[in-house]
């Protein structure tokens, strides 16, 4: 949904880092983004396009990491992805926030972040 | 000593960064969280689509709760103080947020909005979004509480259509109840589309024009 102003924050983080190191290209950039995040891969990468042109960074390639979402349950311990509902009126899974193990209700630990893992830059 | 270790030209090298872009607003969002705690003010946010009932919901919270709270409201919307007009007649102090362009609040909208309160006046701050039942899901504001308002008029799948913005919700509120009928909604089958995707949300049902529901709306916040 805010694909683009995130996308900007990236992109201008990311050229903060390359003034910082004198760099000279930019091949890689290295991104996490969560299945619980409103941002849509296709958009991400559409605007980031859209937005490295005329920059050090074009030109880039960019990587995007899908991550899980994760849940805890407090009742039994379980640590791991959500349960979704495969109801096929749903055509994308619908994580819900009941355990898959013990039907509790669980907490959200993962799967919100947005992270600029790492870039790799040419001297 | 030896020769020093010097990037040569053209060399590529890695950088680590775990740079967060959504974390700027959850710190900020915490910053606020804090904030209103340390004056002894409890936030509730309330969101929900366009229409949905939202300013209705606080009116007759504000009523209902007049002498028992402090109270003050903060209303998004992108343009107007229309809404805020409505709030305000109640006797309840209004900041208007008009975010211009941007579908939905954020924490940094919020803490300019505190800056205009004397945080020690009040006890209860009610935080209306911008109706918008997508994007206010993805920026927590610092409230205790986050509400979310739906109406039966939208139709029979506000829930299934949206799930993401229930996982947030502490509370449901299903307005409009007296039109459910003639909308040939099923009320019982969105307050079970709610308990599926968010086990533990409390839901009340209401009629935010006569006040029929608010008192489970008011239990349900522990207020």
């Amino acid at each position: 949904m805010h694909e683009f102003s995130t996308t900007t924050q990236i992109v201008e983080s990311i050229l903060k880092e390359v003034k910082k190191h004198n760099a000279k290209r930019v091949d890689e950039v290295h991104l996490v983004i969560g299945k619980l995040t409103f941002l849509g891969l296709e958009q991400v990468k559409f605007a980031y396009e859209v937005l490295v042109k005329n920059t050090i960074m074009e030109g880039s390639k960019l990587y995007i990491e899908e991550k899980n979402g994760m849940v805890k349950c407090s009742k039994c311990g379980y640590e791991g992805d959500f349960k979704y509902e495969d109801d096929p009126m749903y055509h994308i899974p619908t994580p819900t926030l009941h355990c898959p193990k013990c039907g509790e209700v669980v907490k959200i630990v993962g799967g919100k972040e947005c992270t600029i893992k790492s870039v790799k830059l040419a001297a | 000593m030896k020769e020093v270790v010097k990037t040569e030209e053209g060399e590529v090298f890695d950088i680590e960064l775990e740079i967060d872009i959504l974390k700027a607003n959850e710190k900020l969002a915490k910053e606020n969280k804090e904030l209103l705690r340390n004056h002894g003010v409890q936030a509730i946010d309330i969101m929900g689509a366009i229409g949905s009932g939202k300013t209705s919901l606080i009116e007759k919270l504000v009523q209902k709760l007049k002498g028992q709270y402090r109270m003050a409201a903060f209303k998004g919307d992108l343009t107007t103080t229309i809404d805020a007009e409505l709030i305000a007649r109640h006797g309840v102090e209004v900041v208007p947020i008009n975010t211009g362009k941007e579908c939905h609040l954020d924490a940094n909208l919020v803490r300019k909005a505190l800056q205009r309160l004397d945080l020690d006046n009040f006890d209860l701050l009610f935080i209306e979004n911008v109706g918008n039942l997508i994007c206010p899901a993805e920026f927590p504001l610092g409230s205790e509480k986050r509400v979310v308002v739906i109406s039966v008029t939208e139709g029979p799948y506000m829930v299934v259509k949206h799930p993401f913005i229930f996982m947030d919700a502490d509370v449901v509120v299903i307005n409009k109840v007296d039109l459910a009928r003639a909308m040939e909604v099923d009320v019982k089958k969105l307050e079970a589309d709610v308990k599926r995707i968010k086990p533990n949300a409390r839901v009340a049902v209401t009629n935010c024009r006569s006040g029929e529901g608010i008192g489970e709306v008011v239990e349900a916040l522990d207020l």
